[in-house]
C-alpha cells in the first residue's frame, strides 16, 4: 500500500463557528492506482487532496505514505517529502506568471539541487511528453488554457514522482483540452504512475481505475470502475 | 466633487490605515525636512542682505603671495590706503575702518568680556541702521563715545534708555571712559554685526600710533567701503593694483612702502559684503563663513527629502492601484469618464498631499529649534514665508504625487479587470518605475550616509590629529600685553611656583595666534639661491617641555650657547650678528632640504644677519585646519636682555584637575596683572572655532541621513507589503513543489533587497567625488577609504532586511494550502 489515511479529520476554526471540512477518513491507495474522487462543491474533495499533498495538516488522524507517518513531520520535513514523492496538477494551473514556461517547469527540480545540465535534459524531456517544447521560452499569460495545463503536467511529472495529485484538471478547459490531458494522464498511469484526481466529471471519473465518492467530509462509497 | 473625494480619503484611511499613514507620514517628513533647511538655507543666504544698499558695500582685502608660502588673503589689512581711497576713486562714497577689539568692563574684581568694534563716525552713514536711542549721524564723533548692543545695554543697565551714562572699558589693562552715545536696534540681518555689543570710535591717539595706521604690511582691521553705483565695486577692484602701485611703492629699505615693486607680492581686493559669508572660508582672520556648496548641499538634501517623500507617494499609490482596480471598473461600467475619475484620485492626492503639508510643518516647528541650537545660528519659523512656501509644496507635491497614480488608475480597462483573477499591478512598466523609486531613493539615502559618515571621521581626525605639540595637560593664558622683561620673567616664576605645574614657558604664538609676523629668509645653497617667508615666534626657557613637540633634527635651544639668546627687535631690524634658530618641516622642505637632518648647521639670511638652523621640529598646527601650515621659524629668549612682544604664557601640569588648575593661574596671574582679564584654557578650546562648524553642519548631514533613511525606508515597506500581498500565491505554489521556508525567505530577501543594492552601486561613486571635493578644502585629510562605504552600505542593507524581514516571514511561514487560496 503506498497511502493509508486512518481517521483523518480536518476542523476549521474560526472564532465563532467550527466547521468540519473531513470527519473519519478511511482510504488506503496501492502503487501504480488512478483514483477519482467526486462529490458536490464544498464536500472536502480538496481538503483531503491538499492533505495528501501535505500542503494541509489533518487536525486528527494518521496518514501514512509507504513506511512513513506524515502527520508528525515538521514543515521542513514536509518540503522536503513533497519535493521528492509528489507532483502536482491544478485546476488554475498554478504558473508563476513572472517565469516562463521551461522555468516554471525547471522550478520543481531546483528545490531538489539537481544540477544544471540534468535539470535542462529533464525539462525539455518533459515538455516533450505533454507536447508543449515550442513554448518552452513564452510566459504563462502568453499560452492558451489547455497549453498552460500541460505545463503544470509536465511540471509535476519532471520530478518523477510517486504520487500525482491532480485538483479538477480539466474544470478550466473545454472539452477537446480536457480530452488531452486526461489522455496524458491515463498514460502516465499506465507508465506506473499512481495518480489521485479530484473531478467534478463523471466521464473523467470514468476514466479512472477506482472512483471514490464523498459527501459532507465523508466517503461515502468507494468503487472500482470496470475497464 | 470635493465631498466624494474627501469620502473617499476618509474610506481609504479606514480601510488601509497603515497604506494611508506610510504615505502621510513618509511625505510629511520630506516636507518638514525640506521646509527646516530651506529655512536654514534661506538664513545663511541672508547675510548682510538686510543693510541699505547693501549691493555698494564692500570690504577690501590683502592677498599675499610671499617666497616659499603658500598665496593667502586676508580681511585684516594696513589702514595706510585708507587716506587715499576716496583721493584716487571717486566711486567711492564712503570709507572706514572696522577693528575687532576684545573689552572687558570690570566690577568687584570680575571681568565681564563684550565684543567691540572700533571705527569711525562715517559707519552709520556707510550701515543704514536703527537707532533706539541716540543719533546715528553723531553717535561716534566725540572721541569718548559709545554704542551699545540692545543685549549689551540690558546686561549692563537692566533698560535701553541709557544715554549719558558712562561705562569704564578695559582694554587689554588700559582704561577708559565711554559716555554712551546711541543704542542700536537689532540689526536687520545676519552679518557683520553678528555678536557685536559695542561699538567705539578710534582716537586720534590710536591713528598717530598704531603701525597699520602708517606702514604697508601690517594689518589690524578690515577697511568698508560705500560705492556710488553696484557696479563700481567691479570697475573699481580692476584698478586697484595700479593703485598699490601708486601708493605703496617705495625704496627697498624703507619701513613705510612695500618696495620698488609691491605688486610682485601684495595686492588689494574688493569683497562685496553679500558675498563675504561664503568668500571668507578661504580668507584669514574671518570667522562667521561656511562654504556655499556646503548650505548649497543642505537645500539639496532638503529638496531630496520632499522628493524621497514624494516617490514614496507614487510608489505606495502604484503598489496598492490594483486594490482599486475593481473600484475604477465598476465605476467605468457605470458611465464615469477617465477625466472624472482622474479628478477624483488627483484630489485624493492633493489631499493627502495637504494633510501632509500640515504635518510637515508641524515637523518643521519642531525641528527649527534643534537645528537652531545644532548649527549656532538663530533661525526660526518665519511664518511669512512658510505661509508663501508651503502651498507651493503642498500643490507641487500633489501634482509630483497624485499625477501618475491617477493616469494608471483611471486608465484601467473595465472589462480585463472585471474577467481577472489577479489584481492588476500595472505591468512590466509600473514594477519597473516602483523598483527605480526605490533604488532612487535609497541612492540618495545611502549617498548622504556615506557623505556623514566621511564628515564625521574628517572631523573626529581633525579634533585628534597630531598638532605637532601635546596637548593634554596644558592650558595657555592670555597675551600679557607686556614688553617689559622684569614682569615678564615675574609672571613665569609665579606660576612655576604653582603647586602641579610641571612647566612654563612663554611665546608670541599661540593656538588660534592672536597676531602674525612673517619675514623673508634667504638660504644660498650650492646650486641656486632660495626665499622663504616664514612665521616667526619667539619662545622661552621651558618651551620644549610646556608644548613637547617634536624634534626631527638638531637640538633644542638652551642657555649655555650664547648664540641661541635672539635678536631684538632692533637687532633684528639692523643688527649684523649671528643667531641661532629652529624651524619646522614645512621650512625646512620649502628651503629645499629633502631630510630634517639636512638643514641643520645650514645658514639662513637678512641682509648682513645670518641665522644658523640648530634643529627642526615637526610642524605645529596653531592654526585652522583648512589653512596650510606656514613655513615657521622659532627665536630663543632667555629673558636676560630681551623681551617678548605681548607674550603668551603656556603651562605644562600633572596631578591636579584642569579646573581647579585654571583657577590657580588665574588667581596667580591676577596677582601680577590684576586689570588684565586671565582666562586658562586648553588649546582645544582655543581652536574650538576651526573645528565647529563643520561639526555642526555634519550634524544636519546626520539630521538629512535619518530623514532619508526613513522616508527610503517607509517606501521599502510600503513596496514589500504590496509584494507580499500580491505574491502570497506565487509562494503558496512555490512550497506545494517543496520549497522550504528558508529558501522562499532567501529568494524574498534577494527580490526585495535587490533594488538597495543597485542604489548602492549608484550612490558610493558620486558620494565620492562629492566628498573628494570636499576634503580637498583640508589641508589635512582621511583617506576616503572602502570601509566608509561598506559600512554605509552594510548599514542600508541592514536597515532594509529589518524593514522587509516582517513582511518576508509572514510570507515564508504560511501555510501553503492557505497561499494557493489567496489572490
Amino acid at each position: 500500500m503506498l497511502i493509508q489515511l486512518s481517521h483523518i479529520q480536518r476542523l476549521y476554526r474560526s472564532d465563532e463557528v467550527e466547521t468540519t471540512a473531513l470527519q473519519d477518513i478511511e482510504l488506503g491507495i496501492g502503487h501504480g492506482e488512478f483514483v477519482a474522487i467526486m462529490g458536490p462543491s464544498g464536500c472536502g474533495k480538496s481538503t483531503l487532496l491538499n492533505i495528501l499533498g501535505t500542503i494541509d495538516r489533518p487536525t486528527a488522524g494518521s496518514y501514512r505514505f509507504g513506511d512513513e507517518e506524515l502527520t508528525h513531520l515538521k514543515e521542513a520535513a514536509l518540503a522536503k517529502f513533497r519535493r521528492e514523492n509528489l507532483g502536482y496538477i491544478f485546476q488554475s494551473f498554478n504558473l508563476i506568471d513572472e517565469l516562463m514556461i521551461e522555468e516554471n517547469i525547471e522550478l520543481a527540480l531546483i528545490y531538489r539541487n539537481i544540477p544544471k545540465s540534468e535539470r535542462r535534459s529533464r525539462v525539455a524531456h518533459a515538455m516533450d511528453r505533454v507536447g508543449i517544447a515550442h513554448r518552452a521560452r513564452h510566459y504563462p499569460s502568453q499560452l492558451s488554457g489547455g497549453q498552460q495545463q500541460r505545463a503544470a503536467i509536465a511540471r509535476a511529472i519532471v520530478g518523477q514522482p510517486r504520487l500525482i495529485l491532480a485538483d479538477e484538471p480539466t474544470g478550466n478547459l473545454d472539452t477537446e483540452n480536457g480530452t488531452q490531458v486526461m489522455d496524458i494522464l491515463q498514460t502516465l498511469n499506465d507508465e506506473g504512475a499512481t495518480i489521485i484526481m479530484v473531478t467534478h466529471s463523471p466521464s473523467h471519473a470514468d476514466l479512472a481505475k477506482r472512483r471514490v465518492d464523498m459527501l459532507d467530509g465523508q466517503i461515502v462509497i468507494s468503487v472500482r470502475n470496470a475497464i | 466633487m470635493i465631498a466624494s473625494i474627501f469620502r473617499s480619503v476618509l474610506h481609504q484611511t479606514r480601510r488601509h490605515p497603515l497604506y494611508v499613514g506610510l504615505n502621510i507620514f513618509g511625505l510629511a517628513l520630506g516636507i518638514g525636512v525640506f521646509l527646516t533647511l530651506t529655512l536654514l538655507v534661506r538664513y545663511e543666504y541672508s547675510f548682510n542682505s538686510g543693510f541699505a544698499d547693501a549691493d555698494r558695500l564692500a570690504r577690501m582685502d590683502e592677498r599675499w603671495s610671499m617666497p616659499g608660502t603658500t598665496p593667502y588673503e586676508s580681511a585684516d589689512v594696513s589702514f595706510r590706503a585708507v587716506p587715499f581711497l576716496k583721493q584716487d576713486f571717486p566711486e567711492i562714497e564712503e570709507v572706514v575702518t572696522f577693528t575687532k577689539t576684545n573689552l572687558f568692563v570690570q566690577k568687584n574684581g570680575q571681568f565681564t568680556h563684550f565684543a567691540g568694534q572700533t571705527t569711525d563716525p562715517a559707519f552709520f552713514r556707510m550701515f543704514s541702521l536703527g537707532f533706539l536711542h541716540g543719533n546715528p549721524d553723531t553717535a561716534l564723533t566725540r572721541p569718548d563715545g559709545l554704542v551699545l548692543s540692545q543685549r549689551t545695554a540690558m546686561t549692563l543697565f537692566g533698560k535701553y534708555d541709557v544715554l549719558g551714562k558712562t561705562v569704564e572699558l578695559n582694554r587689554s589693562g588700559q582704561k577708559t571712559i565711554q559716555v554712551v552715545t546711541g543704542i542700536l536696534a537689532a540689526p536687520p540681518s545676519p552679518g557683520l554685526l553678528d555678536d557685536v555689543d559695542m561699538l567705539l570710535p578710534v582716537t586720534p591717539q590710536e591713528r598717530l600710533t598704531r603701525s597699520c595706521f602708517r606702514f604697508w604690511g601690517s594689518s589690524c582691521g578690515e577697511i568698508l567701503l560705500k560705492f556710488r553705483r553696484p557696479e563700481d565695486i567691479a570697475s573699481v577692484n580692476a584698478r586697484l593694483p595700479d593703485f598699490v602701485n601708486n601708493r605703496a611703492a617705495g625704496p627697498a629699505d624703507d619701513d613705510v612702502s612695500l618696495g620698488p615693486a609691491p605688486t610682485k607680492t601684495y595686492t588689494l581686493s574688493l569683497v562685496p559684503i553679500l558675498k563675504m559669508h561664503f568668500h571668507d572660508v578661504n580668507v584669514e582672520d574671518t570667522d562667521n563663513s561656511v562654504e556655499q556648496y556646503v548650505i548649497d548641499s543642505i537645500g539639496l538634501i532638503g529638496l531630496l527629502a520632499l522628493i524621497l517623500g514624494c516617490a514614496n507617494a507614487v510608489n505606495l499609490a502604484t503598489a496598492r492601484a490594483g486594490l482599486r482596480a475593481r473600484e475604477v471598473a465598476l465605476r467605468k461600467t457605470l458611465g464615469a469618464p477617465r477625466h472624472v475619475l482622474f479628478g477624483q484620485f488627483m484630489g485624493e492626492a492633493m489631499v493627502v498631499s495637504l494633510v501632509a503639508g500640515l504635518c510637515g510643518l508641524a515637523f518643521c516647528e519642531a525641528f527649527t529649534p534643534a537645528i537652531a541650537s545644532m548649527t549656532g545660528e538663530a533661525i526660526q519659523v518665519d511664518y511669512g514665508f512658510i505661509g508663501l512656501l508651503l502651498p507651493l509644496v503642498i500643490i507641487s507635491s500633489g501634482l509630483a504625487s497624485g499625477v501618475y497614480p491617477a493616469l494608471v488608475l483611471s486608465g484601467y480597462q473595465p472589462a480585463a479587470i472585471l474577467a481577472a483573477t489577479r489584481m492588476p499591478a500595472g505591468g512590466r512598466r509600473a514594477a519597473l518605475l516602483r523598483n527605480g523609486l526605490v533604488v532612487g531613493q535609497f541612492s540618495i539615502a545611502i549617498c548622504i550616509v556615506i557623505c556623514t559618515l566621511v564628515i564625521d571621521r574628517q572631523t573626529s581626525f581633525m579634533r585628534n590629529a597630531d598638532r605637532g605639540y601635546v596637548r593634554a595637560g596644558l592650558l595657555i593664558g592670555q597675551q600679557m600685553h607686556s614688553q617689559d622683561t622684569g614682569l615678564q620673567r615675574r609672571m613665569l616664576d609665579t606660576l612655576r611656583a604653582i603647586p602641579g605645574v610641571t612647566s612654563v614657558t612663554l611665546s608670541e604664538l599661540e593656538p588660534n595666534p592672536h597676531s602674525l609676523t612673517r619675514t623673508t629668509f634667504l638660504h644660498e645653497g650650492s646650486k641656486d639661491r632660495v626665499k622663504v617667508q616664514m612665521l616667526q615666534d619667539r619662545v622661552s626657557s621651558d618651551y620644549r617641555d610646556t608644548y613637547q613637540p617634536h624634534l626631527l633634527a638638531g637640538r633644542w635651544f638652551d642657555n649655555a650657547h650664547g648664540q641661541d639668546d635672539g635678536p631684538s627687535n632692533e637687532e633684528f631690524k639692523s643688527g649684523n650678528s649671528n643667531w641661532n634658530v629652529i624651524i619646522n618641516s614645512k621650512a625646512a622642505r620649502a628651503f629645499g632640504f629633502e631630510k630634517a637632518v639636512d638643514a641643520v648647521g645650514k645658514i639662513l639670511r637678512i641682509d648682513a644677519k645670518h641665522f644658523t638652523v640648530i634643529g627642526v621640529i615637526e610642524d605645529i598646527r596653531f592654526s585652522s585646519p583648512r589653512e596650510t601650515i606656514a613655513p615657521e621659524i622659532l627665536f630663543f629668549s632667555s629673558l636676560q636682555r630681551i623681551a617678548f612682544d605681548d607674550p603668551v604664557p603656556a603651562v605644562r601640569f600633572s596631578g591636579v584637575a584642569r579646573t581647579v588648575m585654571a583657577e590657580r593661574l588665574d588667581r596667580a596671574w591676577r596677582t601680577l596683572l590684576p586689570d588684565v582679564a586671565s582666562h586658562f584654557a586648553p588649546a582645544d578650546e582655543l581652536m574650538e572655532t576651526y573645528y565647529s562648524g563643520d561639526e555642526r553642519r555634519g550634524h544636519l548631514f546626520t539630521l538629512g541621513a535619518v530623514a532619508a533613511l526613513l522616508i527610503a525606508s517607509l517606501g521599502l515597506y510600503g513596496l514589500a507589503a504590496f509584494a507580499a500581498a500580491r505574491r502570497m500565491h506565487e509562494i503558496g505554489i512555490r512550497k506545494t513543489l517543496g520549497a522550504t521556508a528558508g529558501q522562499t525567505i532567501v529568494l524574498l530577501l534577494q527580490d526585495f533587497l535587490k533594488p538597495v543594492f543597485v542604489a548602492c552601486l549608484l550612490a558610493c561613486p558620486l558620494s565620492w567625488l562629492l566628498m573628494r571635493q570636499w576634503l580637498n578644502g583640508f589641508d589635512e585629510r582621511i583617506a576616503l577609504s572602502p570601509a566608509l562605504f561598506l559600512l554605509a552600505i552594510s548599514g542600508a542593507a541592514l536597515i532594509a532586511t529589518c524593514t522587509v524581514l516582517g513582511q518576508t516571514l509572514h510570507l515564508a511561514r504560511a501555510e501553503p494550502a492557505r497561499a494557493l487560496r489567496a489572490e
